[in-house]
């Protein structure tokens, strides 16, 4: 069995060189779509022997896609059209951009002009999404990207090719769950490499990924977790991805035994049921998923399954990671802190940009939440 | 208020302007009323299907109307504050921060409402609207209905988005229903969709007398009558002072009369919502360069027109923020080419990330397309602390300077 340190190094090695395996794919003659967050139909596009490739953006100086989108839009979008202008997409098929919140409706407008060698497919899906229409119209959603691809890419979609790929993800969501479960429990596991297995997962077939990260858990296994004086804490927000942020959550001590991140383990919740055809499983699994800051939530679910994840972890505080602009998330936060507040647990909200250079608020904020905690 | 010694203006009873500002006011007046009398009320987003609840017959209030009112008169910073105490960022839609923070203050002096015992909310003009609801229905424990009319990346309304809303349609009635315990009745709603069609055709027609060189109306009158177009749209009384509106435009037209009370000698497209905080000084800035503001997408914005029920889905569909680029962009090409427009004044809004999000593209299309300059400023609708006086007049001469440079080689 590859030893624990091996195997997270090549987590790190995928999650740091998105650029070089996308080339690497292409110049093996794979086609190539690209997935814009924050749920972007991949079986789909496996299934039709397409490489789903996501992003979140990265951390980078905003130059080229402040002609379309004003400062006060978020860096996450900001910087997938950077990055899509500067052609760090070049060669691929496509790009799915679910609309989800007002800016990823403005990403795929902007998208047109500004990337006009890529081509964008939109992803609608409805908000009210659990009834018999709203399935109705997720489905008619897949429909819609099934057709663009089938014409972009010259491959054809089959339900049963579906069923397939939707066994690999359910088997990657378990294995992303179980992977999480053992993470909060092992102090050798750093923030940093938590972040790496989850952002790999955007760039690696899911299955090929699957197998690895059951290694890793294998590994894991294998060994004890060892005591551990670091604190146990629950991450919500969109993504928590610099490099400095994770730094400074190892160097307080600050170990996440759960998320409730968009970029992580949001997207593993829910399996695809099984339903009458492969399309109909996956509307439903759409349907089914829920506690989102994007996805309609009446009652505010998100807020009590962030305190009852807390308790059922033995957490000791949430870290809200707030992307600057995200307003869907800004909303949430409110309700969030009250139902913290209720329950007395700490919550510290640290906001960050993809493009700070600063950390220094952010290590003072922690620093003081870790010392109040410890 | 009046000023001490001076009388205060008061318009003709029997004018247009005189009748639409009593519709505003008895609006509110009519909500104090049906409290009292223990009726239940809803706060209601602007573009959520009035025909729904006219038809049965509740008693609803607009936050946007009432937050873009308290904004006019001063209260914007105020209670932007009191939401931002609340945890709140400040990057959030101001309409949003001022209508949660009332629905905590409850009593304030610009402009009071009835504190709402449901909600009904409508995503056609964006999805912070979701949010912004979704966190009054969890403060003040209330129910919510959401109609959720998704953003079309599509030219066209597809079939399936017009199944979906339907199916959302009916369950609204259902719901609503059961919380007013009020019952739907399918000839009140025929009659409903009538009112409603013919106070959309009055108001377009007035907004259409822009097209007029010089146009007989100043822009602006357009943004305060909006408020009657967005809360009263299905009642008479709404439709017969639109044409009333409609009727004055047109005898204007022929006296050579104008509400623009300067020479007209540029004629723009405004993009955007007014800055409410700031209207007094945006709009001077314009007269006293002799720029009339002659066509706005609010014009289309409360424009339902439509034949059936379907029809009337398609409409809802169709409002300017849930339409894709394109789209957008042709119906604002149309306004330039129809009302002769000169020159374009674009607010990105920092409250809008919607409007604003694919503003630049859209609107070098729009300049490029019908050869009219284009000017850009920051600003906000409602959060007096987005605004620059001395970016807006550098923006604004610069504008005026191409126009005017523009007319000298015509
Ligand atoms: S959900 Fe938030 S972070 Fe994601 S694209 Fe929308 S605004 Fe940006
Ligand atoms: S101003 Fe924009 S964000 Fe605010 S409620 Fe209106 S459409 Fe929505």
């Amino acid at each position: 069995m590859a030893a624990l340190q091996d195997i997270l190094q090549e987590f790190h090695r995928i999650a740091a060189s998105p650029q070089e395996l996308l080339k690497s794919y292409l110049g093996q003659g794979k086609k190539v779509v690209v997935c814009s967050p924050v749920y972007s139909p991949e079986e789909i596009i496996h299934s039709m022997g397409l490489l789903p490739f996501g992003t979140w953006g990265a951390d980078m100086e905003i130059r080229e896609a402040k002609a379309y989108f004003p400062a006060f839009i978020c860096s996450i979008m900001q910087s997938i059209l950077e990055l899509g202008i500067k052609g760090a997409f070049q060669g691929v098929s496509a790009i799915v951009v679910p609309s989800l919140c007002d800016s990823l409706k403005c990403l795929g407008q902007n998208w047109k002009y500004a990337v006009p060698g890529i081509e964008f497919i939109p992803m609608t899906y409805p908000q009210n999404r659990n009834t018999d229409y709203g399935k109705e119209f997720t489905k008619a959603g897949y429909q819609r990207v099934i057709k663009d691809l089938e014409r972009i890419t010259g491959e054809t979609f089959e339900d049963g090719k579906l069923h397939k790929s939707i066994e690999i993800y359910n088997a990657h969501n378990q294995a992303m769950r179980e992977f999480s479960e053992y993470a909060g429990n092992y102090g050798a596991i750093t923030a940093a490499d938590r972040n790496a297995v989850f952002k790999s997962a955007y760039f690696m077939e899911k299955s090929e990924h699957t197998a690895l990260v059951n290694q890793l858990v294998d590994a894991l296994k294998a060994t004890e977790p060892g005591k551990t004086k670091k604190l146990r804490v629950v991450t919500s927000g969109i993504l928590a991805d610099a490099k400095e942020l994770l730094a400074i959550l190892e160097d307080n001590s600050i170990q996440i035994v759960a998320d409730d991140m968009a970029q992580e383990s949001r997207q593993y919740r829910v399996d695809c049921p099984p339903a009458g055809t492969a399309l109909d499983s996956l509307a439903g699994k759409f349907a089914a998923m829920g506690n989102c800051s994007v996805l309609y939530d009446v009652n505010k679910g998100r807020a009590s399954y962030i305190t009852e994840l807390v308790q059922e972890k033995r957490a000791e505080g949430v870290i809200y990671v707030l992307t600057k602009f995200c307003d869907p998330e800004e909303f949430d936060y409110v309700i969030v802190k009250k139902a913290c507040e209720e329950k007395n647990i700490p919550l510290l909200q640290i906001e960050v940009d993809r493009q700070m250079v600063n950390y220094e608020q952010v290590r003072t904020a922690v620093q003081t939440f870790s010392e109040m905690l410890g | 208020m009046g000023e001490e010694g001076k009388p205060k203006y008061v318009p003709d009873p029997n004018s247009a302007k005189a009748k639409l500002g009593n519709i505003a006011k008895q609006h509110y007046d009519n909500l104090w009323v049906a409290k009292e009398k223990g009726e239940m009320i809803g706060w209601c987003a602007s573009n959520f299907p009035q025909e729904i609840f006219q038809t049965l017959g509740l008693t609803v209030c607009y936050p946007e109307n009432q937050a873009a009112a308290i904004a006019a008169r001063g209260g914007g910073g105020r209670l932007c504050e009191v939401a931002e105490g609340e945890g709140y960022s400040n990057d959030i839609c101001a309409y949003a921060r001022i209508s949660i923070a009332y629905s905590q203050v409850k009593d304030i002096e610009e402009q009071n409402m009835p504190q709402p015992d449901y909600l009904l909310c409508c995503n056609n003009i964006c999805n912070c609207m979701i949010k912004w609801y979704e966190n009054l229905a969890e403060e003040l424990n209330i129910p919510m209905i959401l109609i959720d009319i998704p953003f079309n990346p599509d030219y066209k309304v597809s079939k399936e988005e017009i199944a979906y809303v339907k199916g959302q349609f009916l369950d609204a009635i259902r719901q609503l229903e059961e919380i007013t315990g009020k019952r739907w009745s399918d000839e009140k709603f025929k009659e409903i969709m009538k009112i409603s069609n013919r106070t959309s055709k009055a108001w377009l027609k007035a907004t259409s007398f822009c097209k007029y060189s010089p146009s007989p109306l100043n822009g602006f009158d357009l943004m305060n009558h909006m408020a009657v177009a967005v809360c009263a749209r299905g009642t008479l009384e709404a439709a017969e002072a639109f044409e009333l509106l409609a009727r004055e435009y047109e005898e204007s037209v022929k006296n050579g009369t104008s509400t623009f009370r300067a020479e007209e000698k540029h004629r723009i497209m405004f993009e955007g919502i007014a800055c409410w905080p700031h209207l007094r000084f945006t709009a001077t800035q314009l007269k006293s360069r002799g720029i009339n503001l002659v066509a706005t997408i609010y014009a289309d914005a409360f424009g339902f027109i439509y034949d059936d029920f379907d029809g009337l889905i398609e409409a809802y569909c169709n409002v300017p923020n849930a339409i894709n680029l394109e789209h957008a962009r042709d119906k604002r090409i149309a306004l330039v080419r129809n009302n002769n427009v000169e020159g374009m004044l674009v607010h990105v809004n920092r409250s809008c990330k919607l409007w604003s999000g694919f503003m630049y593209e859209m609107s070098r299309q729009i300049a490029e397309e019908c050869s009219v300059p284009l000017s850009t400023f920051d600003g906000d609708q409602a959060d007096p602390r987005n605004f620059s006086e001395a970016q807006y007049e550098t923006r604004v001469q610069a504008l005026t300077e191409i126009m005017e440079a523009n007319k000298g080689v015509r």
